[in-house]
């Protein structure tokens, strides 16, 4: 009786550990292991090659266009999901049933199939019969070649992206504006300050921890992007939208190189659970937990 | 809530309305003919949607979907509970460890586990199943976690009271703590739903089998149909996509609040 109460707590977490253990946990090692091994899924066996995987893609093309790509689209669509959201919160934190409504609408996208965005937004960028070019087409100017074209693809996909995400940064955003105490608002006012100023000195300021954690999760979710790629682009034209986890999709499960495609999956691992503990160290430093 | 102009509600309902118009709009399009569509004129019809049910399958990637989302949700829900209370209520040898494991999951990409998780399933010939698809969703650190925090907060004399009484543990975690949870429990089902529900790369990878598409492999593959080439059939593809919305759609106009809420504890506490 005594052997099972201090069994009991171990029995109830039995079953999270397991299935932790046997598809994240062990999945890391087996990852590394097989980085280091030549297998193309087939062959009977799999000879330990040392680090000639990590060699051919750290001198492949494909991989240093992949990382630049990924690092432009962070660059990119990061500053810009977070400077409209919070310039929308800010508008937005009012209560009132307009608010509401507008919540509602701009957060619609952050919960809906990222296939089906993909699919409309394959249309609305469409040549012949798109939304946007038909609206071009109405203002008098000529067909634009969105996704087909190299220099486009990428900013159609950060558009996207932004669209679907900028809902859950708001949101994220009000509730930071909202833990700002209102005497600080009222104490400016009484001073005279103008509402730029305002928003500089003061909302600017104390909205920090949820721009810290939304400058982190939107980074590390840009360097794993892979939906919308899939479905719009394929990664391509000439390899324009090329993104990481795309290149591993391709590596491992189109050429089927087992080898290849898990060094890179190391090497993007590596890279994400670093930026993952800058974020907890600077969220463990700069916001107060109340848990 | 303030009383407020009508004109300020009206512009917000054209500014949300703007905001969702390609969305909207395809909505539109699903019900038009394929004729109609490409000459520009209007023509309503049902037909979309009855050849996307029918011909192309999507009745039964509809039930796919909600096959494996309905049990990733409720085992997952089940297993992170339980454990939830067990990092909530006992110490014990390991438990710091096996928490912080658990919160680990969170900083760790699903994609290292892509590859070995594809060739061990394939290796128990459960590639191409319903398994396949459900057993590498199960776990959710988040969620463990999440309600972890929740359940320290249910003060412990309530668990006491019905020890006094001679209930087992199970009983207490069934009877006082997930009743009292249920605000937390209900948010985190639904997280952890929709997330499966829209989960793309891996039913990707783990199967071929046309019978077992969920609704995202099989929306990818109609618009994929001809890549780049010909005209796709937007009416269809529409249809198709709606259909795909449509049920996490309806949940969330249910459930916004919840839903909301539940993302905010979660990112700022």
């Amino acid at each position: 009786m005594a052997m099972l109460r201090k069994l009991t707590p171990y029995l109830f977490v039995a079953p999270l550990m397991i299935f932790i253990t046997v598809f994240t946990y062990i999945p890391i090692l087996a990852s590394l292991n097989l980085s280091f091994r030549e297998w193309n899924f087939l062959s009977p066996d799999m000879p330990f090659v040392g680090l000639r995987n990590y060699e051919q893609l750290l001198s492949s093309r494909e991989l240093w266009n992949s990382l630049w790509v990924t690092t432009l689209f962070a660059i990119l669509s990061v500053p810009l999901r977070l400077g409209l959201a919070l310039v929308i919160a800010n508008y937005l934190i009012r209560e009132s049933v307009h608010s509401r409504l507008l919540r509602g609408a701009l957060f619609l996208p952050s919960v809906t199939s990222t296939v089906s965005i993909a699919v409309v937004f394959s249309w609305v960028f469409s040549t012949d019969y798109g939304m946007v070019n038909a609206i071009l087409g109405m203002l008098g100017l000529g067909k634009v070649q969105w996704l087909q074209d190299p220099h486009l693809a990428l900013w159609v996909l950060i558009f996207v992206n932004t669209w679907k995400q900028l809902g859950y940064d708001i949101v994220i955003y009000i509730a930071g504006l909202q833990a700002i105490p209102q005497e600080l608002y009222d104490a400016a006012s009484i001073d005279g300050c103008r509402r730029l100023h305002v928003f500089r000195r003061v909302t600017l300021p104390l909205v920090m921890p949820a721009t810290y954690f939304l400058l982190v999760i939107s980074v590390i979710e840009a360097f794993q992007v892979f939906t919308i790629v899939n479905v719009m682009t394929r990664g391509g034209p000439a390899g324009a939208t090329d993104m990481l986890v795309n290149l591993l999709y391709e590596i491992g499960f189109v050429l089927f190189d087992i080898g290849r495609g898990s060094a890179l999956a190391v090497m993007l691992f590596v890279l994400l659970v670093a930026l993952a503990i800058l974020k907890s160290r600077i969220i463990g430093r700069k916001v107060h937990y109340e848990a | 809530m303030k009383p407020e102009s009508p004109l300020l509600a009206s512009l917000a309902l054209v500014a949300g309305i703007v905001f969702l118009s390609p969305v909207l709009y395809s909505i539109w399009i699903s019900f038009q003919t394929a004729n109609a569509y490409y000459a520009g004129e209007v023509g309503f019809t049902l037909d979309n949607y009855g050849r996307a049910v029918g011909q192309y399958n999507f009745a039964r990637y509809l039930v796919n979907s909600l096959i494996v989302s309905g049990l990733v949700t409720l085992l997952g829900i089940t297993f992170a509970t339980m454990a939830a209370y067990a990092f909530a209520r006992y110490s014990f040898r390991g438990s710091n460890f096996l928490f912080g494991a658990t919160v680990a999951t969170l900083m760790i990409p699903s994609h290292i586990s892509l590859i070995p998780n594809y060739l061990s399933l394939a290796k128990v010939g459960l590639l191409d199943t319903y398994a396949g698809l459900i057993l590498p969703a199960i776990s959710n650190g988040f969620a463990a976690f999440f309600l972890r925090q929740y359940i320290r907060g249910i003060p412990r004399s309530l668990d006491e009271a019905a020890y006094m009484d001679g209930a087992t543990p199970l009983r207490v975690l069934w009877r006082i703590i997930v009743p009292l949870s249920r605000p937390a429990i209900a948010s985190m089902a639904l997280y952890i739903f929709m997330t499966e529900w829209n989960s793309y790369i891996w039913p990707l990878v783990a199967v071929g089998d046309q019978d077992l598409y969920t609704l995202q492999i099989g929306l990818a593959r109609l618009y994929r149909i001809n890549p780049g080439e010909g005209l796709v059939d937007w009416p269809l593809v529409m249809a198709a996509s709606t259909i795909t919305i449509l049920p996490v759609l309806l949940g969330f106009l249910l459930v916004e609040r919840h839903l909301v809420r539940g993302i905010t504890m979660g990112a700022v506490k």
